[in-house]
């Protein structure tokens, strides 16, 4: 069974259908990119997998739990589903270490000790040991992603899903956060990634979807969406951004 | 009387209604304070009820005057119902209601204020609302809404005079009763404005120092 498994999934704003019946499944430690031109709907997919978007129909199943269900206990199953924000969210009353601490603790996965133990070894992962009490305004955009996607893996998920993770940051602060996600996908983490990183989506990701007009217009291995894509209007946005 | 020689005599009985004005804006505003934020909650929950209630109580409040409220409740309420009650309870409801309804709309402006996207990293993180609301939405709104709270404290602790009118003896009552005595309005209104303008001060100053201590700034 596929990690993540969604079936005609629809989303309506109102009168405006964004997701027009999506397909996929997406198997344990794949990483896959999601790209495509901006109001497609890659964002509202995502944001569905953990029902942030509440989907108007169909079913999503992440470890075998049906996030759809009616009956389902969402505040559980989505201690699970790791999410990085393009704005990265960070709560900027709490401290960086607190921002780690605040939900492993209050769901009772840990007792303060060992929130702190995983915190400070989560902060080494990502390179911010030294910014344990510093607040986030204190911090640059990497930094501040960084310590999100460190908030996220607190909670042991075993999806991690990433918004747009570096449209917000300058330039010169990319690749920071790019070498983390690289990291953590070698150790084998489930990751769903939409982005505007070609460069990203072509090297690191397993597989590529192009999202166009609410549907997965074409997916494949990277090679073969950037290297001999199908559809023209993969071929027409391709142009566009490379 | 010479105005030292006034102030002197008075100030016992000036005294004896301030610490009145203090007791009544005191206890009004704790209670308006909890009323304020659970009639916000009302008005921001998805159950259409609790919303509807929340929006009769502000238009009632923002639409009748604090003296007609305090006379109704004193008067009416306890007429129509065959209780008694003292000027102070009736004065402790009636600021109460009042300064809750304005009080859930600030708190409401101040919730809403706190970035959506705070809400959505609390709860993809697994929190629950209740928990997303008490550890990170309400913090961040209390530091929004400080100065339009102390504002409202300011207001509520001024409007204590108008409970004179039911007989309750705080600081505007005492200065009419020492003006009946001594005809110096003048003086004495003078007096009871300083005591008045002292409070309030000192209140924003404290405001003011603890908005600083939890500023992000």
């Amino acid at each position: 069974m596929a990690k993540i498994e969604v079936r005609e999934l629809h989303k309506y704003f109102g009168e405006n259908e964004v997701l027009r019946g999506i397909d996929c499944d997406i198997e344990e430690g794949e990483l896959v990119c999601v790209i495509g031109p901006s109001g497609s709907g890659k964002s509202t997919f995502l944001r569905c997998i953990n029902c942030l978007e509440e989907p108007t129909s169909g079913s999503i199943t992440v470890s075998g739990h049906l996030m759809t269900a009616a009956h389902a206990n969402i505040d559980k199953l989505r201690e699970d589903i790791g999410m990085v924000f393009q704005q990265f969210n960070l709560f900027p009353n709490l401290t960086v270490m607190s921002n780690i601490t605040l939900a492993p603790v209050l769901t009772k996965k840990c007792t303060k000790e060992e929130a702190l133990d995983l915190g400070r070894r989560l902060l080494e992962r990502v390179g911010l040991s030294e910014k344990e009490n510093a607040y986030p305004r204190s911090l640059s955009g990497g930094q501040k992603q960084r310590v999100a996607i460190a908030r996220a893996l607190a909670m042991k998920p075993q999806v991690m899903l990433f918004d747009e993770p570096t449209s917000a940051l300058d330039p010169e602060m990319v690749g920071e956060v790019l070498d983390v996600m690289k990291k953590l996908a070698q150790e084998g983490m489930t990751m769903v990634v939409v982005t505007h990183e070609m460069g990203f989506a072509k090297t690191v990701a397993d597989r590529v979807f192009f999202i166009d007009e609410g549907v997965i217009a074409e997916e494949g291995a990277p090679e073969q969406v950037f290297g001999n894509p199908k559809n023209p209007r993969t071929k027409n946005f391709l142009n566009k951004v490379l | 009387m010479g105005f030292f020689e006034l102030l002197q005599e008075s100030l016992p009985m000036l005294l004896q209604g301030l610490g009145l004005t203090l007791q009544l804006s005191a206890v009004s505003l704790a209670i308006a304070m909890v009323l304020g934020l659970l009639a916000s909650l009302m008005g921001m929950s998805k159950i259409k009820i609790l919303q509807v209630i929340n929006r009769v109580y502000v238009a009632i409040i923002r639409g009748t005057p604090l003296l007609v409220q305090a006379f109704f409740i004193y008067f009416g309420v306890t007429g129509a119902l065959g209780i008694k009650m003292s000027a102070f309870t009736a004065g402790v409801i009636a600021l109460s209601l009042n300064a809750g309804g304005y009080l859930s709309e600030i708190f409401r402006g101040g919730i809403q204020a706190v970035d959506p996207g705070q809400t959505e990293a609390a709860r993809s993180l697994g929190l629950t609302q209740a928990q997303t609301l008490r550890r990170v939405v309400i913090p961040q709104a209390i530091r929004i809404c400080i100065p339009s709270v102390v504002n409202q404290w300011c207001i509520t602790i001024k409007d204590t005079s108008i409970i004179c009118v039911i007989g309750l003896a705080e600081l505007t009552r005492m200065g009419q009763q020492i003006i009946a005595r001594t005809y110096q309005s003048f003086e004495v209104w003078i007096i009871v404005g300083v005591m008045y303008f002292l409070v309030i001060y000192l209140l924003t100053v404290l405001a003011r120092y603890v908005e600083k201590k939890v500023s992000l700034g």
